[in-house]
C-alpha cells in the first residue's frame, strides 16, 4: 500500500469549492498586478481606476447590469441544455437569430411600444428555437452530436447578420456602418441606462431553478441527464424531453439576442453578440449545473468583461485582457479540481455541505 | 490433481508453457484469486470456465501483466517471471484477445496490425505494410483485407485483426476472453478451425467462456474456477455440460424449505397475470437471443430461472418490463395483449424490476438519493400532482425505504453513488417492491450480497408471494432457487428447457437441463 496523503472524492462539497474558487481569484489577481507591474503598469492606480469604474460608481453599476443581462441567459441556455446532458455551443447563433427576428419585426411592425414590444420578445424567443430546431432534430431522431451541429450554425447565424446588416436592412438614414437604422421602439429603461430586460432575466433564471426542482417535468430532465438508460427503465420519454429542453436552450438565448437589441443596442449589429454565445458556455461551468449560480457566475464574467474595457483604456491591449480572463478561469479550474482531494489522515466523512 | 504429467503427444520432460503456482490477487474487500495453480501445455487448448465473478478475467489480467500477483509465482517453460507490463508479456509470448476489442477504427488491417510492433520497418509504405500484413495473413492461416479500414469490418473480422496482431508479436500461448460472444455461429466455426490449426504448429491456447457446449467443442482440458479459487482441471473428453455445469455453480445445497406459506398468505391465484406466447428475440448480429418462449406468472407464486448467465436471462427480463422489443410472439398482462414495447405501460401495471446492472440501469448515480428514490413514484400523488415535483414528498418516500432497507443514510442530498453497492442494491430491491402490485421482475438481487443480506433479500420475496404478487426471480445460485422457487425454468440457448416443480426437482435434472438436455438426456434441438 503506497502511502499518499490524499484522497480524492468523487463529488466535492460546495463551500469547499467556494473557498477554493476565492482563493484562486485572489492568487490571479496577485499574478496579474505582478506581471503589470513588471512591465510598468502600477497595480494599485489600475485597481483603484477598475474599481471605481466598475463596482464603485453608478455608472459602472449600470454597465455591469447590462453585460450581464445576456450572460444571464446564454448562460442559463447552457446549463439546462446541460442538464439533460447535452451540450448546446450555438446559443451565440441563437443569440442573433434571435436579434434578427425581433428586428424584422420591429422594422417591419408599425405601431406603439406596448403592442410591438411583445410581438418582438416572441419573435426573439421562436427565432432562437428556429435555429436550434435542425441539431435538435437530429439529435433526438439520429443521434448526430448537437455539440457539432449547433456550433457550425453559429457562423451561418453571424454572417446573415452581416448580410442583412450591410445589405436588405443597412442603415439608409445616418448610413452607420453594418448597422441597421435605430430600432423604433426600445425597452423601457428602469435604472439609468439598465432596461427592463434586467430584472426579467433574473427572473427567468429564478424561475427555471424552480422548474428544474420542483416539476415533474424537471426531474425527468434531470434523471434523463444524469443516466438516460435509468430514464428508458422508468418509462420516461427521453427523446421528447431531449426535444424540449434543446428548443427551451435556443428560445432564451434567442430572447437574450432581443432584449440586446431592444434594449442596449438599439440596432441589429454585425458582430453585436460579442461572444455572449461563447461566453455562456463559460458561466455555466463555472455555475456547475445549478441554475442559480448562473447569476453569480454572470456576474464574475460581467466584472472582468467590464475591466477588460476600463484596462483598454489605459493603453493595454484587448489579448491582455485575454489573457486574464483565461487566467482566471484557469485558477478556478484548478481550484475546483482541488476541492476534490482531502487529506487521507482525516477519513471520518464530516462536514457533508452542499 | 495438480500434479499433472505431459499430456499424450508432448516429448517427455517438456515443460508446460505456462504453470501457475499459488497465484493470489487482491482487492480491496475482494479475494480475485487465491492458490490457484494451472497447467498449459504445448498443443493443448485449454478451457477456463467459471461464473460471472469467478475470477477468470483477474487471472488472465495476472498471466498478461495487466495486474501483479500478491501471491503465487509464474512460470514460462520452466523458468519463473514476472511481468510488470503487458508489454512484457507479449515480448515473453502470451498475447491475449480481449472480448472489448482494442483496435484503432480508422486505421486499416494494416497499420492496426504494425501499431505499436518494435518489428514494424521503420519507414513503412502502406504498401509496404499491407505486402507484410498479407504475408502474416497467409503464414497464420487467418485471412484478413489489409487495406480495409477496421470500422468497415465484421465482429469476426476485427477479431481476426486482433488474433493476427498478438501472432505476428510471435505469441505461443493466445489468451481469449470470450472469444464468441461477438459471433455468429459461422464465424465462430472458422475461428475453432483457426485455432486447432493453431493449436497443430504444437502452440497452447487459453480460452475463457461460459458457454459449455463451445467449451465442449474445442477444448481438451477444462479448468473449472469458482469463487476466486480453481475447483478443478478436467480431460474434456471425461466431461459433459451437465456435469461441467454443476461444477461451475454446485457447492453443497443447503435445502431450506421457504415455500411454506404462513396463515393468511394469499394462494396461488388461478388466472396468470402475465403471459408470454411464442416469445422470441433477435438481436443486431441476427442471433436468437430468446427462443420461442411462452409461460404463464400466477399471483402467489415464486417461478424461478435458472441457467448458466448469457442464455437469455437478460433478454427474458428486459421483455417481461418492456425494455426490449420482441420480434415474434406476444405478451399478456391480465389476459390482454400489450401493443407497445413501452417500460411505463409495466410500471403503470404495476410490475417492479430489480435489474441485473443496478448502478447502470436503474440508478442515476450522480443525483441525490432522494431523486432516485423518487425514480418509480414521481409521477404520482403525494409527489407528483399538477405537473409538480415535491421534493419534500419525495424525501419522506426516500426515508421510508431506507427505513424498510435498514440502510442509514447521513444525508439524503448526497448523490447515491456514495453509497455502497450493497446499500445500493438495497435501497433499488426495495424500491421495486414498493411498486411490484402484481410482479416483481428480480434478476440476480443475490448477487454481491454477503450471507445475512442474502436471507433477507429471499424474505422480501416470500414475503411479496405472499401478498399475491407474482415473483420471477433469476439467479445462478441453484440453493436460494431450490429455496424460494415453488416452480422453476431453467434457460440454455434462450429456450426455455422446461419448467419443473422445484420440490422435486434434483441437481441432476437441472444440471441436464442447464447443459442443454431434456430430463430423458436427449438434446431437443439446442445447436442450429
Amino acid at each position: 500500500m503506497a502511502a499518499r496523503a490524499f484522497q480524492r472524492l468523487p463529488s466535492a462539497p460546495a463551500g469547499r469549492i467556494l473557498v477554493l474558487r476565492l482563493a484562486a481569484i485572489v492568487l490571479s489577481l496577485f499574478i496579474i498586478a505582478g506581471v503589470l507591474a513588471l512591465s510598468g503598469h502600477s497595480p494599485v492606480t489600475l485597481a483603484e481606476l477598475i474599481l471605481r469604474s466598475t463596482l464603485g460608481s453608478r455608472f459602472g453599476l449600470e454597465d455591469l447590469a447590462l453585460f450581464m443581462c445576456p450572460l444571464l441567459l446564454t448562460g442559463a441556455a447552457v446549463t439546462v441544455c446541460g442538464t439533460i446532458g447535452l451540450w448546446n455551443i450555438g446559443a451565440e447563433g441563437q443569440f442573433y437569430a434571435g436579434a434578427i427576428a425581433a428586428t424584422g419585426v420591429a422594422l417591419g411592425m408599425h405601431g406603439p411600444a406596448p403592442a410591438v414590444l411583445p410581438v418582438m420578445t416572441i419573435a426573439g424567443i421562436l427565432g432562437g428555437m428556429a435555429w436550434i430546431t435542425v441539431p435538435t432534430l437530429a439529435r433526438a431522431y439520429a443521434g448526430v452530436n448537437e455539440i457539432i451541429t449547433t456550433l457550425l450554425l453559429n457562423f451561418i447565424a453571424s454572417l446573415l447578420t452581416y448580410y442583412l446588416t450591410t445589405g436588405p436592412w443597412r442603415d439608409r438614414i445616418s448610413g452607420a456602418q453594418v448597422s441597421t437604422q435605430r430600432l423604433p421602439v426600445a425597452i423601457p429603461e428602469m435604472w439609468g441606462i439598465v432596461h427592463w430586460g434586467f430584472p426579467v432575466a433574473i427572473v427567468i433564471v429564478i424561475g427555471l431553478a424552480l422548474v428544474l426542482s420542483r416539476t415533474r417535468w424537471g426531474y425527468e430532465i434531470r434523471i434523463g441527464g444524469a443516466n438516460p438508460e435509468a430514464a428508458r427503465y422508468a418509462g420516461i420519454p427521453v427523446r421528447l424531453r431531449i426535444i424540449s429542453v434543446m428548443l427551451l436552450s435556443g428560445g432564451l438565448a434567442g430572447l437574450a439576442g432581443m432584449f440586446e437589441v431592444a434594449g442596449t443596442v438599439h440596432r441589429l449589429q454585425g458582430g453585436m453578440a460579442n461572444n455572449f454565445g461563447y461566453l455562456g458556455i463559460v458561466v455555466a461551468v463555472l455555475a456547475r449545473g445549478s441554475c442559480l449560480n448562473v447569476i453569480p457566475a454572470a456576474l464574475l464574467m460581467a466584472l472582468i468583461l467590464d475591466s477588460g474595457i476600463v484596462m483598454q483604456t489605459q493603453q493595454l491591449s484587448a489579448s491582455v485582457v485575454l489573457a486574464i480572463t483565461g487566467l482566471i478561469l484557469f485558477m478556478i479550474a484548478i481550484g475546483d479540481e482541488l476541492a476534490h482531494y482531502r487529506p487521507v489522515a482525516s477519513t471520518t466523512p464530516k462536514g457533508k455541505a452542499s | 490433481m495438480n500434479k499433472q504429467s505431459a499430456p499424450p503427444g508432448v516429448a517427455p520432460g517438456t515443460p508446460p508453457v505456462l504453470q501457475l503456482r499459488g497465484i493470489g490477487k487482491f482487492f480491496p474487500g475482494v479475494i480475485a484469486n487465491k492458490d490457484v495453480d494451472l497447467d498449459v501445455w504445448p498443443g493443448e487448448i485449454h478451457a477456463l470456465l467459471g461464473e460471472n465473478g469467478a475470477g477468470k478475467s483477474t487471472l488472465m489480467n495476472v498471466v498478461t501483466g495487466i495486474y501483479q500477483p500478491e501471491e503465487g509465482e509464474i512460470i514460462l517453460d520452466g523458468y519463473g517471471q514476472t511481468f510488470t507490463s503487458p508489454q512484457e508479456a507479449i515480448r515473453a509470448g502470451i498475447g491475449m484477445v480481449h472480448q472489448h476489442f482494442k483496435l484503432v477504427q480508422a486505421f486499416t488491417v494494416a497499420e492496426n496490425i504494425h501499431l505499436g510492433w518494435d518489428e514494424a520497418p521503420r519507414r513503412a509504405s502502406p504498401a509496404v505494410m499491407e505486402a507484410r500484413t498479407h504475408e502474416i495473413s497467409e503464414r497464420f492461416g487467418f485471412p484478413v483485407r489489409a487495406d480495409a479500414r477496421v470500422c468497415d469490418l465484421s465482429a469476426g473480422e476485427q477479431q481476426r485483426v486482433e488474433i493476427l496482431r498478438v501472432l505476428a508479436r510471435r505469441a505461443r500461448l493466445l489468451i481469449m476472453d470470450e472469444p464468441t460472444a461477438v459471433l455468429t455461429p459461422e464465424e465462430t466455426g472458422e475461428l475453432f478451425r483457426a485455432l486447432r490449426a493453431f493449436r497443430a504448429q504444437g502452440n497452447a491456447v487459453i480460452i475463457i467462456s461460459h458457454k459449455l457446449d463451445e467449451v465442449m467443442e474445442i477444448s481438451d482440458r477444462v479448468s473449472i474456477l469458482r469463487g476466486g479459487c480453481k475447483v478443478g482441471t478436467f480431460n474434456t473428453a471425461d466431461c459433459n455440460p451437465s456435469m461441467l455445469a454443476a461444477t461451475m455453480v454446485g457447492r453443497d445445497i443447503v435445502r431450506r424449505n421457504m415455500r411454506a406459506r404462513p396463515e393468511g398468505a394469499a394462494p396461488i391465484a388461478t388466472t396468470p397475470v402475465m403471459q408470454l406466447r411464442n416469445v422470441s428475440v433477435r438481436d443486431d448480429r441476427g442471433v436468437d437471443t430468446l427462443r420461442d418462449v411462452s409461460l404463464d406468472l400466477y399471483g402467489g407464486e415464486i417461478l424461478g430461472i435458472a441457467g448458466v448467465a448469457g442464455n437469455g436471462q437478460r433478454e427474458l427480463t428486459h421483455v417481461l418490463t418492456g425494455l426490449m422489443a420482441r420480434t415474434s410472439g406476444e405478451i399478456l398482462l391480465d389476459g390482454s395483449l400489450v401493443a407497445r414495447t413501452d417500460p411505463a405501460l409495466f410500471v403503470q401495471a404495476g410490475v417492479g424490476h430489480i435489474p441485473e446492472d443496478r448502478l447502470r440501469s436503474a440508478l442515476a448515480p450522480s443525483l441525490s438519493v432522494t431523486a432516485n428514490m423518487a425514480l418509480r413514484e414521481y409521477p404520482y400523488p403525494p409527489i407528483g400532482t399538477h405537473g409538480l415535483y415535491d421534493a419534500q414528498a419525495a424525501g419522506a418516500l426516500a426515508q421510508g425505504i431506507a427505513d424498510l432497507a435498514q440502510v442509514n443514510i447521513p444525508d439524503f442530498a448526497m448523490p447515491i453513488r456514495n453509497l455502497s453497492g450493497g446499500n445500493q442494491q438495497r435501497l433499488v430491491a426495495r424500491r421495486e417492491i414498493r411498486i411490484a402490485s402484481r410482479v416483481l421482475v428480480a434478476a440476480y438481487p443475490a448477487r454481491g450480497l454477503d450471507i445475512g443480506a442474502i436471507a433477507t433479500m429471499l424474505g422480501y420475496l416470500t414475503d411479496l408471494r405472499d401478498q399475491g404478487v407474482a415473483v420471477v426471480f433469476i439467479s445462478e445460485d441453484l440453493e436460494d432457487l431450490l429455496n424460494v422457487s415453488d416452480r422453476i425454468g431453467v434457460m440454455f440457448h434462450g429456450r426455455l428447457m422446461s419448467i419443473i416443480d422445484a420440490e422435486a426437482a434434483d441437481m441432476a435434472t437441472i444440471g441436464l437441463l442447464m447443459g442443454g438436455r431434456d430430463a430423458a438426456g436427449t438434446q431437443p434441438g439446442a445447436t442450429q
